[in-house]
Protein backbone atom coordinates (compact mmCIF):
# COMPACT_ATOMS: atom_id res chain seq x y z
CA UNK A 1 0.00 0.00 0.00
CA UNK A 2 2.81 2.45 1.00
CA UNK A 3 6.00 1.24 -0.31
CA UNK A 4 9.30 3.94 1.22
CA UNK A 5 12.25 2.78 -0.33
CA UNK A 6 15.68 4.29 0.75
CA UNK A 7 13.97 7.91 1.17
CA UNK A 8 16.57 10.61 2.37
CA UNK A 9 15.83 14.46 2.03
CA UNK A 10 17.21 17.65 2.79
CA UNK A 11 14.87 20.35 3.44
CA UNK A 12 16.41 23.23 0.85
CA UNK A 13 18.75 25.47 2.91
CA UNK A 14 18.87 23.11 5.35
CA UNK A 15 22.18 21.52 6.89
CA UNK A 16 21.52 18.22 8.23
CA UNK A 17 18.91 15.12 5.85
CA UNK A 18 15.16 15.33 7.86
CA UNK A 19 15.03 11.49 6.40
CA UNK A 20 18.16 9.12 5.97
CA UNK A 21 17.64 6.12 4.01
CA UNK A 22 14.03 5.15 5.39
CA UNK A 23 12.91 2.18 4.23
CA UNK A 24 9.27 1.00 5.20
CA UNK A 25 6.76 -1.22 3.71
CA UNK A 26 3.40 -0.83 5.22
CA UNK A 27 0.34 -3.46 3.92
CA UNK A 28 -3.02 -2.09 2.84
CA UNK A 29 -5.05 -2.74 6.30
CA UNK A 30 -1.78 -2.09 8.51
CA UNK A 31 -2.14 0.22 11.55
CA UNK A 32 0.99 1.63 12.43
CA UNK A 33 1.88 4.29 15.22
CA UNK A 34 4.95 6.69 14.59
CA UNK A 35 6.87 7.84 17.86
CA UNK A 36 9.80 9.40 18.16
CA UNK A 37 11.53 13.04 20.00
CA UNK A 38 10.55 15.88 18.16
CA UNK A 39 12.63 16.64 15.26
CA UNK A 40 13.08 13.40 14.48
CA UNK A 41 11.29 13.36 11.03
CA UNK A 42 8.29 12.38 12.17
CA UNK A 43 6.23 14.90 10.17
CA UNK A 44 8.98 15.05 7.05
CA UNK A 45 7.94 11.34 6.58
CA UNK A 46 4.11 11.39 6.59
CA UNK A 47 4.84 14.45 4.24
CA UNK A 48 6.10 11.94 1.50
CA UNK A 49 3.67 9.82 1.61
CA UNK A 50 0.92 12.80 1.23
CA UNK A 51 3.08 13.94 -1.46
CA UNK A 52 3.42 17.22 0.16
CA UNK A 53 7.25 16.34 -0.68
CA UNK A 54 8.44 16.52 -3.10
CA UNK A 55 5.26 18.18 -4.65
CA UNK A 56 5.30 21.68 -2.48
CA UNK A 57 8.51 21.53 -0.01
CA UNK A 58 11.46 21.51 -2.60
CA UNK A 59 14.86 20.32 -1.30
CA UNK A 60 17.19 17.19 -2.13
CA UNK A 61 15.12 14.26 -2.44
CA UNK A 62 16.54 10.29 -3.16
CA UNK A 63 14.99 6.89 -3.14
CA UNK A 64 11.05 6.65 -3.46
CA UNK A 65 7.86 6.44 -2.49
CA UNK A 66 5.02 4.54 -3.52
CA UNK A 67 1.49 4.50 -2.73
CA UNK A 68 -0.49 1.94 -4.22
CA UNK A 69 2.26 1.14 -6.89
CA UNK A 70 2.24 4.74 -8.17
CA UNK A 71 5.32 6.58 -7.45
CA UNK A 72 4.28 9.86 -5.60
CA UNK A 73 6.85 12.05 -7.60
CA UNK A 74 4.74 11.30 -10.92
CA UNK A 75 1.04 11.59 -9.68
CA UNK A 76 -0.29 15.08 -8.64
CA UNK A 77 -1.21 16.10 -5.04
CA UNK A 78 -4.63 16.30 -6.21
CA UNK A 79 -4.83 12.64 -7.19
CA UNK A 80 -2.87 12.03 -4.10
CA UNK A 81 -5.26 13.52 -1.81
CA UNK A 82 -8.13 11.08 -3.10
CA UNK A 83 -6.43 8.05 -2.20
CA UNK A 84 -4.80 9.58 1.74
CA UNK A 85 -5.98 11.84 3.60
CA UNK A 86 -3.93 14.11 6.11
CA UNK A 87 -4.96 15.47 9.27
CA UNK A 88 -2.31 17.54 9.86
CA UNK A 89 0.14 18.67 13.07
CA UNK A 90 -0.82 22.26 12.45
CA UNK A 91 -4.89 22.40 13.19
CA UNK A 92 -5.37 26.03 13.26
CA UNK A 93 -3.42 25.82 9.77
CA UNK A 94 -5.88 23.60 8.35
CA UNK A 95 -9.23 24.58 9.19
CA UNK A 96 -10.43 27.28 6.67
CA UNK A 97 -14.28 27.65 6.85
CA UNK A 98 -16.11 29.65 9.32
CA UNK A 99 -18.46 26.92 11.20
CA UNK A 100 -18.08 23.52 11.92
CA UNK A 101 -20.68 22.28 9.28
CA UNK A 102 -19.16 24.33 6.70
CA UNK A 103 -15.88 22.81 7.41
CA UNK A 104 -16.71 18.91 6.84
CA UNK A 105 -18.77 19.74 4.08
CA UNK A 106 -16.23 21.87 1.87
CA UNK A 107 -14.01 18.59 1.32
CA UNK A 108 -17.47 16.36 0.79
CA UNK A 109 -18.58 18.97 -2.03
CA UNK A 110 -15.25 19.45 -3.48
CA UNK A 111 -15.11 15.22 -3.70
CA UNK A 112 -18.26 15.69 -5.96
CA UNK A 113 -20.81 13.78 -3.93
CA UNK A 114 -24.28 13.01 -4.31
CA UNK A 115 -26.24 15.36 -2.22
CA UNK A 116 -27.98 12.57 0.02
CA UNK A 117 -24.77 10.91 0.25
CA UNK A 118 -22.74 14.37 1.41
CA UNK A 119 -25.69 15.21 4.08
CA UNK A 120 -25.25 11.65 5.18
CA UNK A 121 -21.78 11.68 6.15
CA UNK A 122 -21.97 14.67 7.50
CA UNK A 123 -24.63 13.62 10.06
CA UNK A 124 -22.62 10.26 10.96
CA UNK A 125 -18.90 11.70 10.88
CA UNK A 126 -20.28 14.69 13.81
CA UNK A 127 -21.97 11.82 15.83
CA UNK A 128 -18.68 9.55 15.11
CA UNK A 129 -16.52 12.26 16.37
CA UNK A 130 -18.69 13.37 19.37
CA UNK A 131 -19.20 17.03 17.62
CA UNK A 132 -22.88 17.05 16.87
CA UNK A 133 -23.39 19.84 19.44
CA UNK A 134 -21.39 21.72 17.89
CA UNK A 135 -22.42 22.10 14.38
CA UNK A 136 -23.35 25.12 13.58
CA UNK A 137 -20.77 26.83 15.66
CA UNK A 138 -17.91 29.33 14.74
CA UNK A 139 -14.74 27.45 14.35
CA UNK A 140 -13.17 30.78 15.87
CA UNK A 141 -15.07 30.43 19.33
CA UNK A 142 -14.08 25.92 19.53
CA UNK A 143 -11.83 25.25 22.44
CA UNK A 144 -8.36 23.54 21.22
CA UNK A 145 -9.80 20.28 22.05
CA UNK A 146 -12.87 21.13 19.99
CA UNK A 147 -10.67 22.15 17.25
CA UNK A 148 -8.46 19.44 16.59
CA UNK A 149 -11.55 17.14 16.82
CA UNK A 150 -13.28 19.26 13.32
CA UNK A 151 -10.51 18.68 11.70
CA UNK A 152 -10.51 15.07 11.88
CA UNK A 153 -13.87 14.75 11.11
CA UNK A 154 -13.30 16.87 8.19
CA UNK A 155 -10.67 14.51 6.99
CA UNK A 156 -12.24 10.88 8.45
CA UNK A 157 -15.85 12.07 5.94
CA UNK A 158 -13.92 11.87 2.74
CA UNK A 159 -13.25 8.29 3.57
CA UNK A 160 -9.41 7.62 2.25
CA UNK A 161 -8.41 4.07 1.71
CA UNK A 162 -4.98 5.40 3.62
CA UNK A 163 -6.00 8.08 6.68
CA UNK A 164 -2.35 9.98 7.61
CA UNK A 165 -2.69 11.18 11.23
CA UNK A 166 0.60 13.84 12.71
CA UNK A 167 -0.57 14.03 16.53
CA UNK A 168 -4.43 13.68 16.28
CA UNK A 169 -4.83 13.51 20.19
CA UNK A 170 -2.63 16.51 21.48
CA UNK A 171 -5.01 18.25 22.63
CA UNK A 172 -8.02 16.10 23.37
CA UNK A 173 -9.20 15.02 26.92
CA UNK A 174 -7.82 11.09 27.58
CA UNK A 175 -11.79 10.24 26.89
CA UNK A 176 -11.50 11.59 23.35
CA UNK A 177 -8.29 11.06 22.34
CA UNK A 178 -9.53 7.03 23.25
CA UNK A 179 -12.57 8.02 21.20
CA UNK A 180 -10.68 8.77 17.96
CA UNK A 181 -8.64 5.99 18.08
CA UNK A 182 -11.30 3.41 18.66
CA UNK A 183 -13.09 4.79 15.54
CA UNK A 184 -9.65 4.65 13.64
CA UNK A 185 -8.99 0.92 14.66
CA UNK A 186 -13.05 0.38 13.84
CA UNK A 187 -12.07 1.52 10.14
CA UNK A 188 -8.91 0.08 9.97
CA UNK A 189 -10.79 -3.63 10.50
CA UNK A 190 -14.11 -3.00 9.27
CA UNK A 191 -13.21 -1.06 6.04
CA UNK A 192 -9.31 -2.22 5.98
CA UNK A 193 -8.24 1.41 5.92
CA UNK A 194 -4.64 1.93 5.99
CA UNK A 195 -3.80 4.22 9.40
CA UNK A 196 -0.18 5.63 9.66
CA UNK A 197 -0.51 7.74 13.15
CA UNK A 198 2.35 10.14 14.51
CA UNK A 199 1.58 10.50 18.17
CA UNK A 200 3.75 11.15 21.41
CA UNK A 201 0.88 9.01 23.41
CA UNK A 202 2.72 5.74 23.37
CA UNK A 203 -0.26 3.96 25.46
CA UNK A 204 -2.87 5.04 23.06
CA UNK A 205 0.12 3.00 20.09
CA UNK A 206 0.62 0.28 22.26
CA UNK A 207 -3.39 -0.50 23.18
CA UNK A 208 -4.51 0.68 19.46
CA UNK A 209 -1.70 0.21 16.66
CA UNK A 210 -0.48 -3.01 15.35
CA UNK A 211 3.19 -1.72 14.35
CA UNK A 212 5.29 0.86 15.67
CA UNK A 213 7.51 2.47 13.72
CA UNK A 214 10.43 4.88 16.30
CA UNK A 215 12.14 7.94 14.38
CA UNK A 216 15.35 9.59 15.77
CA UNK A 217 17.48 11.94 14.06
CA UNK A 218 15.74 11.29 10.66
CA UNK A 219 16.04 7.22 10.79
CA UNK A 220 13.66 4.90 11.20
CA UNK A 221 15.49 2.87 14.52
CA UNK A 222 12.69 0.62 15.09
CA UNK A 223 9.53 -1.03 12.73
CA UNK A 224 7.73 -4.00 13.72
CA UNK A 225 4.83 -5.46 15.84
CA UNK A 226 4.30 -3.16 18.73
CA UNK A 227 5.13 -6.09 21.65
CA UNK A 228 8.99 -6.45 19.44
CA UNK A 229 9.71 -2.79 19.71
CA UNK A 230 8.34 -2.54 23.16
CA UNK A 231 10.58 -5.24 23.81
CA UNK A 232 13.75 -3.01 23.23
CA UNK A 233 11.90 -0.20 26.05
CA UNK A 234 15.73 0.14 27.44
CA UNK A 235 17.19 1.63 23.91
CA UNK A 236 13.79 3.60 23.25
CA UNK A 237 14.30 5.45 26.34
CA UNK A 238 17.69 6.33 25.21
CA UNK A 239 16.27 7.62 22.56
CA UNK A 240 13.95 9.80 24.32
CA UNK A 241 10.94 7.57 23.92
CA UNK A 242 9.13 7.14 26.99
CA UNK A 243 7.17 2.98 27.63
CA UNK A 244 3.59 2.65 29.26
CA UNK A 245 4.08 2.24 32.42
CA UNK A 246 3.01 -1.08 32.18
CA UNK A 247 5.67 -2.20 30.70
CA UNK A 248 7.90 -0.08 33.37
CA UNK A 249 6.30 -2.34 35.85
CA UNK A 250 6.63 -5.73 33.48
CA UNK A 251 10.32 -5.25 33.48
CA UNK A 252 10.15 -4.20 37.36
CA UNK A 253 8.57 -7.04 38.04
CA UNK A 254 11.02 -8.88 36.66
CA UNK A 255 13.84 -7.83 37.87
CA UNK A 256 12.78 -8.13 41.61
CA UNK A 257 12.61 -12.51 40.16
CA UNK A 258 8.54 -12.61 40.21
CA UNK A 259 8.19 -13.38 36.22
CA UNK A 260 9.69 -15.05 33.94
CA UNK A 261 9.62 -11.13 31.53
CA UNK A 262 6.31 -11.31 30.17
CA UNK A 263 5.81 -8.42 28.30
CA UNK A 264 2.41 -6.15 29.54
CA UNK A 265 1.80 -3.95 26.70
CA UNK A 266 -2.06 -3.28 28.36
CA UNK A 267 -3.65 -2.34 31.58
CA UNK A 268 -5.70 -5.91 30.90
CA UNK A 269 -2.49 -8.05 30.46
CA UNK A 270 -0.97 -6.45 33.35
CA UNK A 271 -3.63 -7.10 35.51
CA UNK A 272 -3.63 -10.84 34.55
CA UNK A 273 0.19 -11.12 34.92
CA UNK A 274 -0.18 -9.69 38.41
CA UNK A 275 -2.86 -12.11 39.38
CA UNK A 276 -0.86 -14.78 38.47
CA UNK A 277 1.95 -13.34 40.63
CA UNK A 278 0.10 -13.14 43.62
CA UNK A 279 -1.67 -16.46 43.31
CA UNK A 280 2.37 -17.58 42.69
CA UNK B 1 -2.32 33.65 45.93
CA UNK B 2 -5.54 33.22 43.76
CA UNK B 3 -9.50 33.01 44.90
CA UNK B 4 -12.39 32.73 42.39
CA UNK B 5 -15.84 33.66 44.61
CA UNK B 6 -18.98 32.17 42.66
CA UNK B 7 -17.43 33.47 39.57
CA UNK B 8 -20.22 32.98 36.35
CA UNK B 9 -18.37 33.76 33.02
CA UNK B 10 -20.29 33.63 29.14
CA UNK B 11 -19.17 33.76 26.16
CA UNK B 12 -21.42 35.32 22.92
CA UNK B 13 -23.39 32.75 21.39
CA UNK B 14 -22.55 29.59 23.20
CA UNK B 15 -24.10 30.10 26.20
CA UNK B 16 -22.10 29.75 29.38
CA UNK B 17 -18.16 28.67 29.93
CA UNK B 18 -17.89 29.19 33.77
CA UNK B 19 -21.26 28.50 36.16
CA UNK B 20 -20.83 29.39 40.08
CA UNK B 21 -17.26 28.90 40.47
CA UNK B 22 -15.70 29.14 43.65
CA UNK B 23 -12.00 27.85 44.61
CA UNK B 24 -8.70 28.90 46.49
CA UNK B 25 -5.25 28.04 45.76
CA UNK B 26 -2.36 29.00 48.00
CA UNK B 27 1.07 30.23 48.07
CA UNK B 28 2.79 27.71 46.95
CA UNK B 29 0.22 24.93 45.55
CA UNK B 30 1.21 23.03 42.72
CA UNK B 31 -2.36 22.18 41.23
CA UNK B 32 -3.67 20.87 37.93
CA UNK B 33 -6.91 22.03 36.56
CA UNK B 34 -8.47 18.56 35.04
CA UNK B 35 -11.57 18.57 32.87
CA UNK B 36 -13.01 17.25 29.45
CA UNK B 37 -12.62 19.14 26.26
CA UNK B 38 -14.92 22.06 26.34
CA UNK B 39 -15.24 22.13 30.34
CA UNK B 40 -13.74 25.61 30.51
CA UNK B 41 -10.37 24.95 32.03
CA UNK B 42 -8.80 27.80 29.45
CA UNK B 43 -11.59 30.37 30.68
CA UNK B 44 -10.54 29.45 34.39
CA UNK B 45 -7.13 30.47 33.25
CA UNK B 46 -8.05 33.77 31.11
CA UNK B 47 -10.04 35.01 34.55
CA UNK B 48 -7.38 34.56 36.55
CA UNK B 49 -4.60 36.52 33.97
CA UNK B 50 -7.45 39.05 33.54
CA UNK B 51 -8.03 38.64 30.16
CA UNK B 52 -11.36 38.19 30.79
CA UNK B 53 -13.46 39.72 33.72
CA UNK B 54 -15.68 37.66 35.14
CA UNK B 55 -19.76 38.78 34.79
CA UNK B 56 -20.59 37.87 38.30
CA UNK B 57 -18.85 37.02 41.21
CA UNK B 58 -14.75 37.92 41.73
CA UNK B 59 -11.95 36.78 41.03
CA UNK B 60 -8.84 37.97 43.41
CA UNK B 61 -4.79 37.51 42.39
CA UNK B 62 -2.17 37.90 44.59
CA UNK B 63 -4.65 40.18 46.43
CA UNK B 64 -5.83 42.23 43.40
CA UNK B 65 -9.34 42.17 42.24
CA UNK B 66 -9.00 41.53 38.17
CA UNK B 67 -11.46 43.55 37.58
CA UNK B 68 -10.27 46.51 39.12
CA UNK B 69 -6.39 45.86 38.08
CA UNK B 70 -4.78 46.77 35.14
CA UNK B 71 -4.13 43.28 32.87
CA UNK B 72 -0.43 44.57 31.90
CA UNK B 73 -0.37 45.18 36.22
CA UNK B 74 -1.45 41.47 36.56
CA UNK B 75 1.29 40.20 33.96
CA UNK B 76 3.92 41.22 36.28
CA UNK B 77 3.12 39.14 38.86
CA UNK B 78 1.83 35.92 36.68
CA UNK B 79 3.42 34.26 34.26
CA UNK B 80 0.78 32.97 31.55
CA UNK B 81 0.99 30.11 29.01
CA UNK B 82 -1.15 30.53 26.34
CA UNK B 83 -2.90 27.18 24.97
CA UNK B 84 -1.18 27.81 21.88
CA UNK B 85 1.79 29.17 21.87
CA UNK B 86 1.63 31.22 18.30
CA UNK B 87 -0.51 33.34 20.32
CA UNK B 88 2.19 34.82 22.70
CA UNK B 89 5.35 34.86 20.71
CA UNK B 90 5.75 37.83 18.97
CA UNK B 91 9.35 38.67 18.52
CA UNK B 92 11.82 37.74 15.25
CA UNK B 93 14.33 36.11 17.31
CA UNK B 94 14.24 33.45 20.22
CA UNK B 95 16.59 35.65 22.24
CA UNK B 96 14.33 38.84 21.70
CA UNK B 97 11.68 36.55 22.80
CA UNK B 98 13.13 36.00 25.58
CA UNK B 99 14.17 39.61 26.87
CA UNK B 100 10.99 40.56 25.75
CA UNK B 101 9.14 39.11 28.66
CA UNK B 102 11.59 40.29 30.94
CA UNK B 103 11.97 43.98 29.86
CA UNK B 104 7.91 44.06 30.57
CA UNK B 105 8.96 43.41 34.04
CA UNK B 106 10.93 46.25 34.04
CA UNK B 107 14.48 44.29 34.96
CA UNK B 108 17.77 46.25 34.44
CA UNK B 109 19.88 45.47 31.42
CA UNK B 110 21.81 43.11 32.98
CA UNK B 111 20.12 40.82 34.52
CA UNK B 112 17.96 40.73 31.23
CA UNK B 113 21.30 39.71 29.30
CA UNK B 114 22.02 37.66 32.25
CA UNK B 115 18.70 35.71 32.63
CA UNK B 116 18.64 35.36 28.75
CA UNK B 117 21.58 33.72 28.19
CA UNK B 118 21.14 31.46 30.87
CA UNK B 119 17.81 30.60 29.30
CA UNK B 120 19.39 29.72 26.07
CA UNK B 121 21.52 28.06 27.87
CA UNK B 122 19.55 25.71 29.94
CA UNK B 123 17.16 25.09 27.19
CA UNK B 124 19.65 24.28 24.59
CA UNK B 125 18.31 26.95 21.85
CA UNK B 126 19.81 28.77 19.51
CA UNK B 127 19.15 32.39 19.89
CA UNK B 128 19.31 33.98 16.33
CA UNK B 129 16.70 31.24 14.99
CA UNK B 130 13.53 32.76 13.95
CA UNK B 131 10.68 31.86 16.16
CA UNK B 132 8.25 30.77 13.62
CA UNK B 133 11.12 28.43 11.86
CA UNK B 134 10.95 26.28 15.12
CA UNK B 135 8.30 23.38 15.45
CA UNK B 136 5.63 22.76 17.32
CA UNK B 137 7.03 21.82 20.07
CA UNK B 138 10.18 24.10 19.83
CA UNK B 139 7.74 26.84 19.79
CA UNK B 140 6.01 25.74 22.95
CA UNK B 141 9.15 25.29 24.96
CA UNK B 142 9.79 29.20 23.74
CA UNK B 143 7.09 30.03 25.05
CA UNK B 144 7.64 28.46 28.02
CA UNK B 145 11.06 29.58 28.97
CA UNK B 146 9.96 32.80 28.42
CA UNK B 147 7.82 32.56 31.02
CA UNK B 148 9.99 30.75 33.23
CA UNK B 149 12.96 33.39 32.81
CA UNK B 150 10.48 35.71 34.52
CA UNK B 151 10.41 33.54 37.77
CA UNK B 152 6.64 34.50 38.04
CA UNK B 153 5.12 34.61 41.76
CA UNK B 154 2.30 32.89 40.05
CA UNK B 155 2.36 30.62 36.42
CA UNK B 156 -0.69 29.51 34.79
CA UNK B 157 -0.13 26.91 32.21
CA UNK B 158 -2.47 25.78 29.87
CA UNK B 159 -1.50 22.26 28.83
CA UNK B 160 2.27 22.95 28.68
CA UNK B 161 2.87 19.66 27.44
CA UNK B 162 1.13 19.24 24.52
CA UNK B 163 3.44 19.07 20.83
CA UNK B 164 6.47 18.39 23.47
CA UNK B 165 8.00 14.83 23.34
CA UNK B 166 8.53 12.70 26.17
CA UNK B 167 12.07 13.83 26.88
CA UNK B 168 11.71 17.65 26.28
CA UNK B 169 8.20 16.97 28.74
CA UNK B 170 10.48 15.87 31.41
CA UNK B 171 12.91 19.10 30.82
CA UNK B 172 10.19 21.80 31.53
CA UNK B 173 8.21 20.02 33.58
CA UNK B 174 11.30 20.26 36.06
CA UNK B 175 12.19 23.42 35.56
CA UNK B 176 8.40 24.48 36.56
CA UNK B 177 8.89 22.26 39.48
CA UNK B 178 12.23 23.62 40.47
CA UNK B 179 10.17 27.02 40.62
CA UNK B 180 7.42 25.94 42.98
CA UNK B 181 9.88 24.16 44.98
CA UNK B 182 11.48 28.10 45.05
CA UNK B 183 7.89 29.28 46.42
CA UNK B 184 5.93 29.92 43.15
CA UNK B 185 2.41 29.08 42.92
CA UNK B 186 1.18 26.78 39.71
CA UNK B 187 -1.98 26.00 37.84
CA UNK B 188 -1.43 23.85 35.49
CA UNK B 189 -3.85 22.60 32.86
CA UNK B 190 -3.01 19.52 31.71
CA UNK B 191 -5.02 16.38 29.73
CA UNK B 192 -1.95 14.12 30.43
CA UNK B 193 -2.73 12.15 33.77
CA UNK B 194 0.53 10.53 34.41
CA UNK B 195 2.41 14.00 34.39
CA UNK B 196 -0.44 15.33 36.58
CA UNK B 197 0.36 12.66 38.91
CA UNK B 198 4.28 13.17 38.71
CA UNK B 199 3.46 16.79 39.32
CA UNK B 200 0.82 18.08 40.69
CA UNK B 201 -0.42 17.25 44.57
CA UNK B 202 -3.82 19.08 44.08
CA UNK B 203 -5.92 18.56 41.59
CA UNK B 204 -9.33 20.92 40.62
CA UNK B 205 -11.79 18.38 38.17
CA UNK B 206 -14.09 21.23 35.84
CA UNK B 207 -17.04 19.87 33.92
CA UNK B 208 -19.68 21.82 31.96
CA UNK B 209 -18.04 24.88 33.78
CA UNK B 210 -18.46 23.43 37.07
CA UNK B 211 -16.00 22.27 39.70
CA UNK B 212 -17.25 18.38 40.43
CA UNK B 213 -13.95 17.60 42.66
CA UNK B 214 -11.28 19.27 44.19
CA UNK B 215 -8.74 17.49 46.17
CA UNK B 216 -5.18 15.26 46.30
CA UNK B 217 -4.34 14.36 42.83
CA UNK B 218 -3.79 11.00 43.97
CA UNK B 219 -7.20 10.40 45.64
CA UNK B 220 -9.12 12.24 42.70
CA UNK B 221 -7.53 9.82 40.09
CA UNK B 222 -9.38 6.75 42.28
CA UNK B 223 -12.97 8.71 42.48
CA UNK B 224 -14.27 7.13 39.49
CA UNK B 225 -17.28 9.15 39.38
CA UNK B 226 -15.80 11.88 38.76
CA UNK B 227 -12.93 10.95 36.71
CA UNK B 228 -15.83 9.37 34.34
CA UNK B 229 -18.23 12.99 34.31
CA UNK B 230 -15.03 14.85 33.15
CA UNK B 231 -13.77 12.07 30.33
CA UNK B 232 -10.52 11.63 32.14
CA UNK B 233 -8.96 8.36 32.88
CA UNK B 234 -6.67 7.47 35.60
CA UNK B 235 -2.90 6.95 35.03
CA UNK B 236 -2.05 3.27 34.34
CA UNK B 237 -0.98 2.14 37.67
CA UNK B 238 -3.70 3.80 39.31
CA UNK B 239 -6.10 1.89 36.94
CA UNK B 240 -4.44 -1.85 37.62
CA UNK B 241 -4.58 -1.48 41.05
CA UNK B 242 -8.69 0.09 41.26
CA UNK B 243 -8.71 -3.13 39.86
CA UNK B 244 -6.41 -5.29 42.00
CA UNK B 245 -8.07 -3.38 44.90
CA UNK B 246 -8.12 -4.41 48.96
CA UNK B 247 -3.71 -4.23 49.71
CA UNK B 248 -3.37 -1.59 46.71
CA UNK B 249 -4.62 1.79 47.58
CA UNK B 250 -1.79 3.45 48.29
CA UNK B 251 -0.26 2.08 44.65
CA UNK B 252 -0.24 4.70 42.43
CA UNK B 253 3.66 4.30 41.13
CA UNK B 254 5.52 1.60 39.26
CA UNK B 255 7.76 1.49 42.14
CA UNK B 256 4.35 1.61 44.67
CA UNK B 257 2.86 -1.19 42.78
CA UNK B 258 5.98 -3.54 42.70
CA UNK B 259 6.34 -3.15 46.33
CA UNK B 260 2.91 -3.79 47.20
CA UNK B 261 2.66 -6.97 45.28
CA UNK B 262 5.87 -8.26 46.85
CA UNK B 263 4.14 -7.47 50.16
CA UNK B 264 0.74 -9.49 49.12
CA UNK B 265 3.33 -12.19 48.26
CA UNK B 266 4.92 -12.73 51.95
CA UNK B 267 1.81 -12.36 53.70
CA UNK B 268 0.09 -15.15 51.96
N1 LIG C 1 -14.51 33.09 22.11
C1 LIG C 1 -15.49 32.20 22.39
N2 LIG C 1 -16.77 32.45 21.99
C2 LIG C 1 -17.76 31.56 22.27
N3 LIG C 1 -17.60 30.42 22.93
C3 LIG C 1 -16.36 30.11 23.37
C4 LIG C 1 -15.24 30.98 23.12
N4 LIG C 1 -14.14 30.42 23.66
C5 LIG C 1 -14.54 29.26 24.22
N5 LIG C 1 -15.87 29.06 24.04
C6 LIG C 1 -16.68 27.92 24.53
O1 LIG C 1 -16.64 27.89 25.96
C7 LIG C 1 -16.50 26.55 26.45
C8 LIG C 1 -15.23 26.45 27.32
O2 LIG C 1 -14.08 26.71 26.53
P1 LIG C 1 -12.60 26.57 27.07
O3 LIG C 1 -11.68 27.03 25.99
O4 LIG C 1 -12.51 27.22 28.40
O5 LIG C 1 -12.52 24.96 27.24
P2 LIG C 1 -11.31 24.05 27.74
O6 LIG C 1 -11.76 23.35 28.98
O7 LIG C 1 -10.07 24.83 27.82
O8 LIG C 1 -11.23 22.94 26.56
P3 LIG C 1 -9.96 22.23 25.84
O9 LIG C 1 -9.56 21.09 26.72
O10 LIG C 1 -10.54 21.70 24.56
O11 LIG C 1 -8.91 23.27 25.64
C9 LIG C 1 -16.46 25.65 25.21
O12 LIG C 1 -17.73 25.09 24.98
C10 LIG C 1 -16.08 26.59 24.08
O13 LIG C 1 -16.59 26.15 22.85
N1 LIG D 1 9.97 23.43 6.18
C1 LIG D 1 11.15 23.10 6.69
N2 LIG D 1 12.30 23.69 6.26
C2 LIG D 1 13.50 23.34 6.77
N3 LIG D 1 13.69 22.41 7.73
C3 LIG D 1 12.59 21.78 8.20
C4 LIG D 1 11.27 22.09 7.71
N4 LIG D 1 10.38 21.29 8.37
C5 LIG D 1 11.11 20.54 9.22
N5 LIG D 1 12.44 20.82 9.12
C6 LIG D 1 13.53 20.17 9.88
O1 LIG D 1 13.53 18.79 9.56
C7 LIG D 1 13.74 17.99 10.72
C8 LIG D 1 12.57 17.04 10.93
O2 LIG D 1 11.42 17.79 11.24
P1 LIG D 1 9.97 17.16 11.40
O3 LIG D 1 9.73 16.18 10.31
O4 LIG D 1 9.00 18.27 11.53
O5 LIG D 1 10.13 16.38 12.77
P2 LIG D 1 9.02 15.78 13.78
O6 LIG D 1 7.69 15.79 13.09
O7 LIG D 1 9.52 14.40 14.07
O8 LIG D 1 9.05 16.64 14.98
C9 LIG D 1 13.98 18.98 11.87
O9 LIG D 1 15.36 19.15 12.02
C10 LIG D 1 13.31 20.26 11.38
O10 LIG D 1 13.91 21.40 11.96
MG1 LIG E 1 5.90 16.84 13.70
MG1 LIG F 1 -8.31 24.84 26.70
Amino acid sequence: MISVKDLTFVYEGARKAALSGVSMEIRQGGFVGVIGPSGAGKTTLLSCMNGIIPHHFKGDYYGSVKICGKDTFDCSLTELSLVAGTVFQDVDGMLINATVEDEVLYGLENFGLPKAEIAARLEEVLEEVGIAGLRRRSISTLSGGQKQKVAIAAVLALRPQILLLDEPTGELDPASSRLVFSLLKRLNRERGITVVAVEQKIMLLSEFASELAVMSEGRLEFFGPVREVLRHSEELEKIGVNCPRVVALSRELEKRGLTAGTLCVSVDEAEAEVRRVLEG
Amino acid sequence: MIRLERVCYRYEGSGAAVEDLSFEINRGEFAALLGENGAGKSTVAKLIDGLVKPASGTVTVAGLDTRKTKTSELAKRVGFLFQNPDRQICKNTVREELAFGLELRGLDRAAIDERVERTLRDFGFDGERGPFTLSRGERQRLALASIIAAEPEIMILDEPTTGLDYRECMRVMEAVKGLNENGATVLMICHDMEVVLDFARRALVLSKGRLIADGAARRIFRSACAMEKASLSPPQITQLSLRLGAGFEEADTVGELAEAIVKRRRAV
